[in-house]
């Protein structure tokens, strides 16, 4: 691992074993060699190149994840003799070979800047500038470097090490019981308003305004007249923060010209709780009943991502009865995810929640199966590293079986009949929000939204985790790429989750649900955990991005670990949050009441947005 | 006496009238809520009395007792102006409605059918006032939608009731349920009943034509800067509508205050009210299941429905109605 | 009981007290379509003064006139215009004055208007009917069958005037591909 700015202003000196030497000469300056996914080091000054070659010429057309560490703190031997603090990741994947990603670490110094991807890759538009809000790494040709979750007004960059959290994370916390005459102050005293926050020197909040150098206005087309020689004047609009059908506290900034949308662009943040912060402080266990937070519909899904994740660092092996048990949950997740969106994209329809509340009434028979299961109905906190927390319980099994073969079926279909040949929602989805598969995959879109487009892509098809490479399902594609499609795919994706759920119950094996209770894993596993069961554990040095096929897309959670009992870096790929990459696109030259319909077949949940 | 018949029975008349169509009103809201909740496979109000029937009430004292906010950038005279003239049309249009053979509403006037066209023509009023005055983009837009909205599917309307009017040859309303119908008569009115539904339902911005007050776009849309009772009224104002356009169809499309085939007609006139109500009860229903089951479409495609589609069909209803009135008649 | 010198003026019949009731909030419409500084109000005076002519109309007991009135002047023209400020959102704020250059010419003209009128109208012997109409269907009758026999060539024309509008909205609503 040599040292990247000494590359960088050297001529090139190419070592002609590292890969793409030959392509892009320069580029890479290292290798990860002991890592799974092939991860290597790429020089700033030659980012662009290297990922041109990649997205071209060799098939990585999906850029996955970009995202920071902050290693200024960081004690393990990995990172010993690197002076740079921050270390961006890629991760890019092809839609079209399936298969693993490329991993790069372009790794800068704190004064410097890392070129933008978006050039490239358009979809890393969201997810730069929520490493710039959080962690201050500037990406120079970024066509909008503003903050993203928090507000323009904060102070400091709050993933960063060295940030301290105002009151919270002080050094001294002036517990009223430790100093009894006084001689404390409250760090909430300090400040100007009286708040839990901090504040740039020589500010005002009364004076202060958010800058509006939002793209809607700055790139909105000036000259556009739809009406011929008259002059119209087009308006920005709000839709939100707060709007009743916008899902949550979300906001779209519109461009409007009478009803047609010139520009638009989704402003969110206004749930931020800075989940990966929070996340980097609990212990890895702690995390889990976390991740239930994020996309609070998919609880079992986030849970099992999170395990993936932390079990690939850890290497375990997870029992057959718990894979099976994972899929059984994820799918009956996937069902209840996608009657839900179903039931909501008709809600946004201006239906009066009659077809949502048909659709929950099945999400309801299935919140009883986890609930007799994990003791809760929406946030499980099921999985645990190398399983599940506990068996099924006598009779679920039948119980599942009911729903699975039965009712279930017969609810989609049901769904089917009423919704699909109605008048009004082909009149609003067909041929509306419509994006082309390239543009989808460019925008880092996934899930459910490109393969209404006509793109079969799926993780469990194209890169098989847990044990979905033993199942007979298919991947549902649609052509059109519209909101119509976009409906009509979640219904035949739930049938093919039935489907699998449906073998998954038939040839689900007796054993154990967690490898710590096994007796020939526990000694494994003691060991790795040392010696303290399932419960405190200090993984090895490394990193591990593990990503699944969630309901709403793909869902990665990128962990590093310095051996410690807890995250040294935790970040969660939000499929939600980098599918609002095409909010906008979608939404030009259709009209303002179809914005919110475009929105909500995107399906999110602000829980996930926001973090 | 000139005084006594000339004013004072019309306002005992008008007073009791409205009387019952406030209960109706807050009756109809339990009638829809109850409705929408077996649509949705839930309850529905039932607390307040049994089976919920006291939560019109409730409501009726929640919304008196809201504290009144005047928005401080609105244009308090029409502002203030607005939910009033929203209201009176839906209860001016009863004047005319015949309510029995020997019991009409408050006025047998020649010019029945005409009176509804106009004061049709005059509900626009109160959405447009309250958007203007709001002083807020989402009241304007919710006023220019419902304004432009009601407007064109009232030319659709109006032709329907033309064609309604050759056929019966007669402006009172009394006479039309009065005279006798042929069969194909019959027939070729209820072909026509399910687009006068829907100009019915676009012109009382009822759901799936609710664009004015869209929540997914325009918050509320007129009704946004409105709270409390005024809010109650423009609440009043489209239940009413509902009831009163109800009680239109069924006058001019089923027969009114009489029964089929003239049963029990002159046994008990005093029946009529009643018949008549039982018949708008049933077409309210068709209001409810409506909005329990279809989306909303965009706006241009409603307003494209009502030019491209609804003006052109009615217009040549309405010529072969003449055609069949001049040949068969 | 002794003659006094001025005359009593005997107590309005109730058609007259209607009347007049009408007569004012015409006259007070009309006066804030000329004197309100805010060119909504301005609109919201002339459908009032349409809506009182229609009342005016009414009390003559010229019903159908009257429904005419309210359904052309009041539903149709006042909406279009109130439409037309309504999209002229500058409106809102900023009375704009009544006066302009031309106020001075306008007066003299429509007193003048109003003097020749009033003489005019105040000089003519008018038919008194002899008894009053009782069926509104004969007059409305009358008048189908004068639109289709004396005047049936205005009435023709004007059909088909609203029909080429009619089908022109049509047309214009289509969908240019």
């Amino acid at each position: 691992m040599s040292e990247a700015t000494a590359v960088a202003t050297a001529p090139v000196a190419t070592d002609p074993s590292l890969p793409f030497s030959q392509e892009v000469p320069g580029a890479v300056i290292g290798e990860w060699a002991a890592d799974s996914d092939k991860a290597l080091f790429v020089a700033p000054d030659k980012l662009l190149p290297l990922l041109t070659h990649l997205r071209d010429r060799e098939g990585y057309d999906f850029l996955s994840s970009v995202t920071c560490v902050d290693y200024s703190a960081y004690k393990g031997k990995a990172r010993a003799g690197i002076s740079e603090r921050f270390d961006v990741v890629y991760h890019i994947y092809s839609t079209r070979q399936g298969g693993g990603p490329v991993r790069l670490h372009v790794r800068v110094p704190e004064s410097e800047t890392v070129p933008s991807a978006t050039s490239v890759y358009p979809g890393a538009n969201l997810q730069e500038r929520e490493v710039w809000d959080l962690y201050g790494v500037k990406f120079e040709g970024h066509p909008n470097l503003r903050r993203v979750l928090t507000w323009e007004g904060f102070h400091g960059h709050p993933l960063r090490k060295d940030w301290k959290e105002a009151y919270f994370e002080e050094e001294a916390k002036p517990f009223k019981s430790r100093h009894p005459e006084g001689g404390y102050k409250w760090h909430e005293d300090k400040l100007p308003w009286g708040d839990n926050n901090t504040y740039p020197q020589n500010w005002d909040p009364d004076s202060w305004s958010e800058p509006v150098t939002y793209v809607p206005v700055s790139q909105a087309p000036s000259d556009h007249h739809a009406y011929g020689e008259l002059d119209t004047q087009s308006i920005v609009v709000n839709l939100g923060p707060h709007h009743p059908s916008t899902h949550g506290v979300f906001r779209m900034l519109t461009r409007i010209e009478g009803e047609t949308i010139l520009a638009l662009e989704p402003e969110m943040g206004y749930l931020h709780r800075n989940h990966e912060k929070i996340g980097e402080r609990n212990a890895w266990l702690m995390n889990m009943p976390f991740t239930d937070r994020l996309d609070y519909i998919n609880s079992m899904s986030n849970n099992l991502g999170y395990a993936l994740a932390v079990e690939k660092l850890l290497g375990i092996e997870v029992p057959e009865r718990a894979q099976y048990i994972r899929v059984i949950m994820a799918e009956l997740t996937r069902v209840i995810n996608h009657t839900w969106s179903i039931g909501f994209i008709l809600n946004d329809l201006g239906a009066l929640q009659t077809p949502a509340l048909y659709a929950i009434e099945e999400r309801e028979m299935i919140l009883d199966l986890f609930e007799e299961i994990s003791g809760a109905r929406l946030m499980c906190n099921y999985m645990r590293f190398g399983g599940v927390v506990r068996d099924l319980t006598p009779g679920w099994e039948e119980r599942a079986k009911y729903l699975v073969h039965d009712r279930l079926p017969r609810a989609l279909d049901q769904l089917d009949d009423l919704l699909s040949g109605n008048e009004i929602v082909k009149a609003r989805g067909r041929g509306v929000g419509y994006l082309s598969a390239q543009d989808l995959i460019a925008l880092s879109v996934s899930g459910p939204m490109i393969r209404a487009a006509g793109l079969a892509y799926d993780i469990r098809k194209a890169e098989p985790y847990c044990i979905y490479d033993r199942f007979d399902f298919d991947i549902p594609t649609l052509p059109e790429s519209d909101i119509y499609a976009r409906y009509y795919i979640r219904l035949l994706e739930a049938r093919e989750s039935i489907k699998i759920l449906k073998q998954a119950l038939r040839d689900i094996p007796p054993g154990e649900v967690n490898a710590y209770a096994s007796a020939t894993l526990n000694q494994g596993f003691g060991t790795i955990m040392g010696g303290k069961g399932g419960y405190n554990f200090r993984p090895k040095e490394g990193e591990a991005y593990a990503r699944i096929e969630a309901p709403k897309g793909e869902l990665g959670y990128y962990v590093v670990s310095d051996n410690k009992a807890n995250a040294y870096r935790y970040h969660v790929r939000s499929p939600s949050y980098i599918n609002l990459n095409a909010l906008g696109p979608m939404s030009v030259g259709y009209k303002v009441a179809d914005a919110v319909v475009i929105l909500g077949a995107i399906d999110i949940v602000l829980g996930e947005v926001d973090r | 006496m000139d005084w006594l018949n000339l004013l004072v029975i019309p306002i005992i008349r008008s007073v009791v009238i409205i009387v019952v169509l406030l209960t109706g009103f807050a009756y109809l809201t339990w009638y829809e809520r109850k409705l929408l909740a077996r649509f949705h496979v839930r309850y529905g109000p039932n607390r307040a009395g049994p089976k919920g029937l006291l939560q019109p009430i409730a409501d009726a004292v929640k919304a008196v007792f809201k504290e009144e906010i005047i928005p401080g950038h609105v244009d308090k005279v029409v502002y203030l102006l607005a939910p009033a003239l929203a209201l009176a049309p839906a209860l001016l249009i009863w004047a005319v409605i015949p309510l029995g053979k020997d019991f009409p509403a408050v006025a047998d006037v020649p010019i029945g059918f005409l009176w509804i066209l106009a004061i049709a023509g005059v509900e626009s009023y109160g959405v447009i006032l309250a958007g203007w005055s709001s002083n807020n983009n989402y009241s304007l837009l919710g006023a220019l939608r419902s304004s432009a909205q009601m407007i064109s599917y009232e030319i659709p309307l109006g032709l329907f009731l033309v064609s309604i009017l050759l056929l019966a040859g007669d402006f009172s309303l009394v006479n039309l349920v009065e005279a006798p119908r042929a069969w194909w008569e019959w027939l070729w009115l209820w072909i026509m009943f399910p687009l006068f539904f829907i100009c019915i339902l676009a012109e009382t911005n009822r759901s799936p034509f609710d664009l004015p007050e869209t929540e997914n776009e325009l918050v509320a849309g007129f009704q946004t800067e409105y709270g409390g009772i005024k809010f109650a009224l423009f609440f009043m104002a489209e239940y009413i509508s509902m009831i009163t356009t109800s009680a239109i169809m069924a006058t001019l499309f089923f027969g009114g205050y009489a029964l089929p085939f003239g049963i029990g007609s002159d046994i008990l006139p005093i029946l009529g009210p009643f018949i008549l109500a039982g018949k708008v009860i049933v077409l309210l229903f068709l209001f409810i299941w409506v909005r329990a089951s279809l989306g909303r479409p965009r706006y241009d495609q409603l307003m494209g429905f009502a030019w491209r589609t609804l003006l052109p069909i009615s217009l040549g209803y309405m010529i072969i109605t003449a055609l069949l009135t001049v040949f068969f008649k | 009981m002794p003659e006094l010198p001025i005359p009593i003026p005997p107590l309005p019949t109730l058609h007259e007290s209607v009347f007049m009731a009408i007569a004012l909030l015409t006259v007070v419409g009309a006066f804030l379509v000329v004197a309100a500084r805010n060119l909504f109000h301005n609109a919201l005076g002339l459908a009032l003064t349409f809506f009182g002519v229609a009342g005016v109309y009414f009390v003559a007991e010229a019903e159908f006139v009257g429904v005419a009135q309210v359904l052309v002047y009041v539903g149709a023209i006042s909406t279009l215009i109130t439409f037309a400020i309504m999209l002229t959102r500058g409106m809102m704020y900023g009375a704009t004055s009544p006066l302009n250059r031309q106020a001075g010419t306008a007066a003299i003209i429509a007193a003048t208007v109003f003097v020749v009128m009033a003489g005019l109208l105040g000089s003519l012997p008018w038919p008194v009917a002899e008894e009053p109409i009782v069926d509104g269907q004969i007059v409305i009758a009358n008048l189908g069958v004068g639109f289709v026999t004396e005047f049936v060539v205005a009435f023709l024309l004007l059909a088909v005037l609203l029909l080429v509008a009619l089908a022109g909205a049509i047309v214009l609503a289509q969908d240019r591909k």
